[in-house]
């Protein structure tokens, strides 16, 4: 009783944790480094970082251009580094990667059909792609740094984390 | 994957990871994705420092270095809410939100959650821990009981001193420091990693000094205030992935020291201590959780030089055995839980002060749930049980009517709480409600003194098998505040508290006669006190290299106790006004190009301590001042690798009387760090 009266007032009172379509920064990226040290299977260094935009839409392929040019010569973190390539939506099941970003616009169920048991994450900025179950982790650090995890769409992808990751972030 | 924890054995589960296993816990990691400090020292369980349901500051190796200070206590004297009060130049004493004395009991220090607090007398020997400043990480200060992760005396707060990870952080440096006084410090810490698999840190460091001069004190405490202080201490540290997930460590230190101290007493003595530890454990992130399972044995030789105790041999040896486990697992998306045990056997020997050996046996279970009760509210709940017996073999002083079948019959089941809930009001507001009970145990020679009539006078002195443990109940609300316009937080802490029981050790205590007739001091419990306070903070920095920070404490506190009554001063527990009631803390410092520039001071309002007459029994209080000190430090990098320092510590005044002790002296220090 005590939930079902105090949880809808906080959650639809509070702006802490809004659902923002946003582009992930250069600071994102280094968080996303940072936390592939707990990522399992952890992405093997020298592959490809798949940064997926939509093909009919120029904004995000021009969000898709900043993240590359901010990742610059490659995604580093937990010791690996990783090679930005720009990959169509649609030509996502046919290539190779270690990790896949997605850029604005770009989340779809298609998306996340073409990870399913590749054991690859999924990384965007956008959380309501990670709420809809259609990738697997958002990161925001505009303000404080928010970490949001489909344990779903984890699973789906063959992703795990470290106990100690998980009681840290969000987790849906 | 997520498997379901099934009738497997633990042995078991710990041949079998997770594929979610990467490693337990690496601070490093964690803090560059946060962009926080993280700590495990609130619940047992990671968190960021922000999101923890107690009011914690976290001191880092920056704040370390930055504060020139040449040892812990005196890193901590800048931390809100911490009070400090110098007896020498190797002997400190902290204590938090007040119920400070000589011999603080109520403050649980530990070593990456080793205790280095001695039960024997229930203390902390700060100069032996052994623990170079270059390889810590971070000192993790907890403002309020915390007994139900630590289990005794985390009472009015814990400090836990976590350094660096032999795995994942290397650490390579080596300090010399010399100075007034003819202070000379050399550290060094060394670490070998074989990839990310396997870590060794080594480290080694000692200092000596003369200690500030002692012409204000009487005579008998000026002779046994031996100088000069030396310290020594050596510590290896290791760590080993044995599979994915799964990690072995094993740490040894020793420390020898030698240094005046204020004892509990209020008579100063020189302290020799001998320590030396031995820890090994297992950590495992399988589908279970994240299972862990240490053991150590502190072992402690100390010798004391005192006044009015020469009459019985001085030494006391101690050995504590710990073994823990611990099993956090997340269950769902919204639930964390820990449930713990805990076997604790401790053993003093000292022929002269206890005739014999005294100890106990205890068993601890502890179990801590928090909920995620939506996104922005948590609530925390942990509690623990500690059950305890004690042992005793020796010859009971004659008069106190105890026999051994007393002590070996003593023991009792005591429970603590630890409850917070954490609400973040918007992205930048976070209220914080907590309510808690630690327990605070008698020292082994609050249990087992036993000094017979005439050999420190017309009086038999003696410990208590039948003395209970001292609770604190407390309530506090915080603040924090995120202020983005100058990067940085603020916060305000509201706290009150009641002590129970307040343990008064054998000399403090009433007179009483005794069974048999003979005067008895004997260790009891002597009432309560009552204390309330306000912290406020405020810190940020600037893009260009400017940080500063200043911090106010307030706290009131009422006992009422049967210590000090007709006149007849006996005990250094007067809570009532033994800490200063008003201290301000600021500090500011800029950075830029190979340069750092420190300035901290610490301003407090006048405080009553204690100093010792020619009786052995009677106390004399003593008024202190307000004081300022005034610490500096400058820093230059000379190349990658090595940096110069200065350190002017106290140098608003060549000697300032911050205790009934001796005067602090102004202390002047240069030095040079190699880091590779």
């Amino acid at each position: 009783v005590y939930r079902a009266l105090v949880v809808p007032i906080l959650v639809a009172g509070s702006p802490v944790h809004s659902c923002l379509a946003a582009s992930l920064t250069q600071q994102d990226l280094q968080i996303l480094g940072s936390a592939l040290t707990f990522v399992q299977p952890r992405p093997a260094s020298g592959g490809d970082v798949a940064i997926v935009y939509d093909p009919g839409s120029p904004e995000s392929r021009k969000d898709a251009d900043s993240i590359k040019a901010a990742i610059g010569n490659g995604l580093t973190g937990a010791g690996i580094t990783l090679t930005p390539v720009l990959v169509a939506a649609d030509a996502l099941s046919a290539a190779h990667f270690a990790l896949v970003i997605v850029a604005i616009g770009a989340n779809s169920p298609a998306v996340l059909r073409a990870l399913q048991a590749r054991h690859v994450l999924c990384v965007t900025g956008e959380q309501s792609a990670v709420q809809a179950g259609i990738c697997t982790m958002a990161i925001q650090s505009s303000g404080r740094v928010d970490l949001l995890v489909n344990s779903q769409a984890a699973q789906q992808t063959g992703i795990s984390f470290a106990t100690a990751f998980r009681m840290m972030v969000r987790e849906l | 994957m997520i498997n379901r924890i099934s009738g497997l054995a633990l042995a078991t589960l710990l041949l079998i990871p997770a594929l979610g296993a990467a490693q337990s816990l690496d601070y490093g990691a964690l803090e560059q994705v946060f962009h926080e400090p993280v700590t495990t020292s609130a619940t047992g369980m990671p968190q960021r420092v922000s999101e923890a349901p107690v009011n914690m500051e976290i001191v880092t190796q920056d704040d370390i270095r930055r504060s020139g200070a040449t040892n812990i206590p005196d890193v901590l004297q800048f931390v809100t809410g911490v009070d400090i009060r110098h007896y020498g130049i190797a002997d400190a004493q902290l204590g938090i939100r007040g119920y400070n004395q000589p011999y603080n009991p109520r403050l649980l220090v530990l070593v990456n959650g080793r205790q280095v607090y001695s039960d024997d007398y229930d203390h902390v020997s700060w100069a032996a821990i052994p623990v170079q400043l270059a390889e810590i990480r971070q000192i993790e200060v907890i403002k309020g009981p915390n007994s139900a992760l630590y289990g005794f005396n985390a009472v009015s707060g814990a400090i836990n001193i976590i350094t660096y990870d032999p795995m994942h952080d290397k650490v390579n440096t080596a300090t010399l420091l010399g100075g007034t006084q003819d202070y000379l410090q050399g550290s060094a810490v060394g670490t070998g990693q074989i990839g990310d698999k396997a870590g060794l840190r080594i480290s080694i460091g000692g200092f000596r000094a003369n200690d500030f001069a002692s012409d204000n004190l009487p005579a008998r405490d000026a002779v046994f205030r031996e100088s000069p202080p030396q310290v020594g201490s050596f510590n290896i540290d290791g760590r080993v992935m044995i599979a994915p997930g799964v990690e072995a460590y094993a740490d040894t230190s020793m420390s020898d020291s030698r240094y005046a101290e204020k004892t509990f007493t209020a008579t100063f003595d020189t302290n020799f201590t001998r320590t030396n530890s031995q820890l090994v454990g297992l950590s495992a992130d399988t589908a279970a959780g994240l299972l862990s399972f240490s053991a150590y044995r502190n072992g402690e030789e100390v010798t004391i030089d005192s006044a009015g105790l020469s009459a019985l041999a001085n030494w006391v040896r101690e050995a504590v055995y710990v073994v823990q486990a611990n099993d956090l697992l997340k269950i769902g998306t919204d639930h964390i839980v820990r449930i713990g045990f805990e076997y604790r056997n401790n053993a003093m020997t000292a022929p002269g002060f206890v005739q014999g050996t005294i100890g106990y046996q205890g068993f601890a279970g502890s179990a801590m749930w928090n909920w995620q009760i939506t996104p922005n509210l948590s609530l925390t709940n942990a509690v623990r049980v500690d059950d305890l017996q004690l042992r005793y073999s020796g010859t009971t002083a004659a008069g106190t009517g105890f026999t051994v079948a007393d002590y070996n019959n003593a023991g009792f089941a005591v429970p603590s709480f630890n409850s917070g809930l954490v609400l973040n009001l918007t992205e930048k507001d976070t209220l914080r409600l907590m309510l808690a009970q630690g327990v605070q145990l008698p020292s082994l020679v609050d249990f087992g003194l036993q000094i017979p009539l005439g050999a420190v006078g017309p009086v038999v002195v003696a410990g208590n098998p039948d003395i209970h443990p001292s609770t604190l109940d407390s309530i506090e609300l915080d603040y924090d505040r995120a202020i983005s316009v100058i990067d940085g937080r603020a916060r305000v802490a509201l706290f009150a508290q009641r002590n129970n029981d307040i343990i008064s050790q054998s000399f403090s205590s009433p007179l009483v006669i005794g069974p048999t007739g003979l005067p008895v001091l004997l260790a009891a419990n002597v009432g309560h006190s009552d204390a309330a306070g306000i912290e406020l903070e405020i810190k940020g920095k600037t893009e260009w290299g400017l940080r500063w920070n200043l911090g106010y404490a307030f706290v009131a506190t009422n006992d009422e106790t049967q210590l000090n009554r007709n006149g007849q001063v006996t005990s250094a527990i007067g809570y009532a006004h033994s800490a200063p009631r008003n201290v301000v803390i600021a500090g500011i410092g800029y950075s830029r190009d190979r340069w750092e520039l420190d300035l901290e001071g610490r301003w407090q309002s006048s405080y009553q301590d204690y100093q010792s007459t020619s009786s052995l029994i009677l106390l004399q209080p003593v008024e202190v001042q307000n004081y300022l000190s005034l610490n500096a430090r400058v820093g230059f990098r000379i190349t990658d690798n090595f940096t110069v320092e200065v350190t002017a510590q106290q140098f608003n005044n060549s000697r300032l009387l911050q205790t009934a002790g001796p005067p602090v002296e102004r202390r002047i220090l240069a030095g040079i760090t190699a880091r590779f």
